[in-house]
């Protein structure tokens, strides 16, 4: 496996706030990988350290295996789509796409060609003449990618690239980023706080917490065996049991996870709460209930019978679906 | 107990809001109109008045206004003489306005991206203060600066380097006696006066550049030149050429700085208040006034043809 970028120990401090604290990271080429966590948690810093936008306090950063701690954004083989596209206003689309090869110093015909070409990858061919102004937001994201892409980067950077976009539009720009980068095999690095984005996008993915990496891993290592309660909390909703609650239940006295989608409702079991809310979500609906200080959230399928708030119930799970994690 | 679904009007206010609800355009009318009578009436008639001024002509004998159309008078203003008044305030503008630029461009930058809370209000206090000081007071303490026996020949002497002085009022036209006589110091000071004209509408149009844009730049593989030409500058050149028509404009119309630094040569804004006052050759002194307004407009004209307003 080649490695795309490396974090060595990296800090980035600002004054005394620790914005990424002693991070270690290993993001393998061809990789889509993201950095996962609520804002101000070091995830963008960490992406403005690999772009150099940002310079470690401490640490080392490499890049394919060369050490990039000295090298200036513009001499770096990377490139970024910003949160807010970051398109030049007063050129159009194709000078926008072209303008990476432009400042290397290509002929005006051959960069136009090349842009073309970048256009016609994000499906925006016959747009080059147009200003920026006059598209869409999905449209100016694609001509961000495109940008971006125009200087084959050995990784590609993408900060909340999705963020500004409605929910069909997000939807649909997942599957489409997904199948570009597969189509490529340019290691993606991308930014988001958005649990659902990292979940079905990512093959790898980090949780950053307060410059903090919580836990790596893919989607599926981290949905279903969370390792600390944040990471349990912050991916997917998840029932965070204390650790006496988790003995009642049959496990060891430890904190554990247990996903709603995996309770339901029961006549009896051992441990009962107290109904306080019901959320409809269509596919079915979430009955919280509160056991002393715990909330649990439990799905009842469509279709099934509901309780009343107020009313008395015990839950439910298969013995598997309980995750014990270790430490707090 | 019922409680209204519309509440009563407490008064005079509540039914004057209501009538604009109701009326959107009239709140818009009555807001505008104070303005548009002073736009209108007062500014753009007494140019009219001006360009009618300009084409009626002065009877020679008895000095008198004849009020008759005649292009008598612009034919007098195209005289080798005036060219040379028209050629040299229009040299001086361009000089100025380029030295206001290149001296505003960086303090402009600077505010505009990294000056923050505290900083921020010094540099608008150190614009703005200026300002607030007489212009004359101003122009007579440059004048006092750049004289022979002022600070500059002073410090020059003190740090031996006289013969740098010496060297650049030697030099041919725009040096002179001494600075404050030379063109040198008349371009000193009309970018010193000016010099927050250009800075604050640049700062305003740099603080719209977002930052991602710089980077987006750099991280393409620009160099900080190429950022500078491909990316700041466009879009910062709205605010550029709005500087620039305060200096340039400024500068052609002054008549007071000409007067007191300098060479004693005649600029536009000179020759108007001569031709007006000691003259009272009003037309000419009209025909003139509208040399400065139709420089005005082949630049903007230009500039925007230069695609200055893109980014607007």
């Amino acid at each position: 496996m080649t490695v795309a970028v490396e974090f060595q120990s990296v800090s980035r401090h600002f004054g005394p706030v620790k914005a990424v604290d002693s991070v270690d990271l290993t993001i393998a080429e061809g990789a889509f990988f993201a950095m996962l966590g609520p804002s101000g948690s070091g995830k963008t810093t960490c992406l403005r350290l690999i772009s150099g936008f940002e310079q470690p306090s401490g640490g080392s950063i490499r890049i394919f295996g060369e050490d990039v701690s000295r090298t200036p954004p513009h001499l770096r083989n990377v490139n970024t789509v910003f949160q807010d596209y970051a398109l030049f206003p007063h050129m159009n689309v194709r000078d926008n796409v072209a303008y990476g090869l432009m400042v290397k110093g290509m002929a005006k015909a051959a960069r136009h060609a090349r842009a073309e070409e970048m256009l016609a990858l994000v499906k925006l061919d016959r747009y080059g003449d147009r200003k920026p102004g006059q598209l869409s937001g999905g449209q100016r994201q694609r001509v961000a990618l495109a940008r971006a892409l125009v200087n084959e980067p050995r990784v590609l950077l993408l900060d909340e690239p999705l963020g500004a976009l409605d929910l069909k539009l997000r939807e649909a720009m997942q599957d489409e980023l997904k199948a570009l980068q597969q189509r490529l095999g340019i290691t993606f690095v991308f930014v988001t706080h958005d649990q659902h984005e990292a979940l079905s996008m990512a093959d790898s993915l980090a949780v950053f917490n307060e410059g903090r990496i919580t836990q790596i891993g893919t989607p599926a290592e981290v949905y279903d065996r969370p390792a600390t309660r944040f990471v349990a909390d912050f991916v997917g909703s998840s029932n965070v049991l204390p650790p006496e609650m988790t003995r009642a239940l049959g496990g060891p006295a430890q904190w554990a996870s247990l996903r709603p989608e995996n309770t339901r409702l029961a006549e009896t079991g051992p441990v009962t709460g107290t109904v306080t809310a019901l959320r409809y979500l269509g596919s079915g609906t979430r009955v919280i209930l509160r056991a002393g200080e715990t909330e649990i959230a439990a799905l009842v399928p469509a279709g099934q019978p509901l309780p009343e708030p107020g009313a008395t119930s015990a839950f439910a799970f298969a013995p598997d679906a309980l995750h014990v994690m270790g430490g707090a | 107990m019922s409680r209204p679904a519309i509440l009563p009007a407490r008064g005079f206010a509540d039914r004057l809001t209501g009538l604009f609800w109701r009326r959107p355009r009239l709140l818009l009318g009555l807001m505008l109109t104070p303005p548009l009578l002073w736009l209108g009436v007062v500014y753009l008639g007494s140019l009219a008045a001006l360009l009618l001024q300009s084409f009626y002509s002065i009877d020679e004998f008895s000095g008198m206004v004849v009020p008759e159309f005649t292009l008598k008078t612009y034919a007098e203003l195209l005289r080798p003489a005036n060219y040379d008044v028209i050629f040299r305030t229009l040299l001086m503008s361009a000089a100025v306005t380029l030295g206001c630029a290149v001296l505003a461009f960086p303090i402009a930058y600077y505010a505009a991206r990294f000056a923050r809370g505290r900083w921020k209000a010094v540099f608008y206090l150190g614009v703005m203060l200026p300002l607030w000081s007489s212009y004359l007071v101003k122009v007579y303490a440059w004048k006092l600066i750049l004289a022979k026996e002022g600070i500059i020949t002073w410090a020059a002497e003190a740090t031996h380097t006289s013969g740098i002085l010496n060297a650049v009022l030697a030099l041919p036209v725009i040096g002179g006696n001494s600075l404050s006589t030379s063109y040198i110091g008349m371009f000193l000071v009309f970018t010193y006066v000016w010099l927050p004209y250009m800075i604050l509408p640049m700062q305003a149009a740099l603080e719209r550049v977002p930052t991602s844009m710089l980077e987006a730049s750099q991280d393409l593989g620009a160099t900080r030149a190429q950022t500078f030409r491909t990316v700041i500058l466009p879009l910062a050149l709205p605010g550029v050429i709005a500087g620039s028509i305060f200096t340039f404009s400024l500068t052609m119309g002054d008549y007071i700085i000409p007067q007191i630094v300098g060479n004693s040569a005649n600029f536009i804004g000179m020759a108007v208040y001569q031709l007006q006052g000691t003259a009272g050759n009003i037309p000419l002194a009209a025909a003139f006034a509208v040399v400065p307004i139709l420089i005005m407009l082949v630049y903007l004209t230009l500039a925007k043809r230069a695609g200055a307003f893109d980014a607007l």
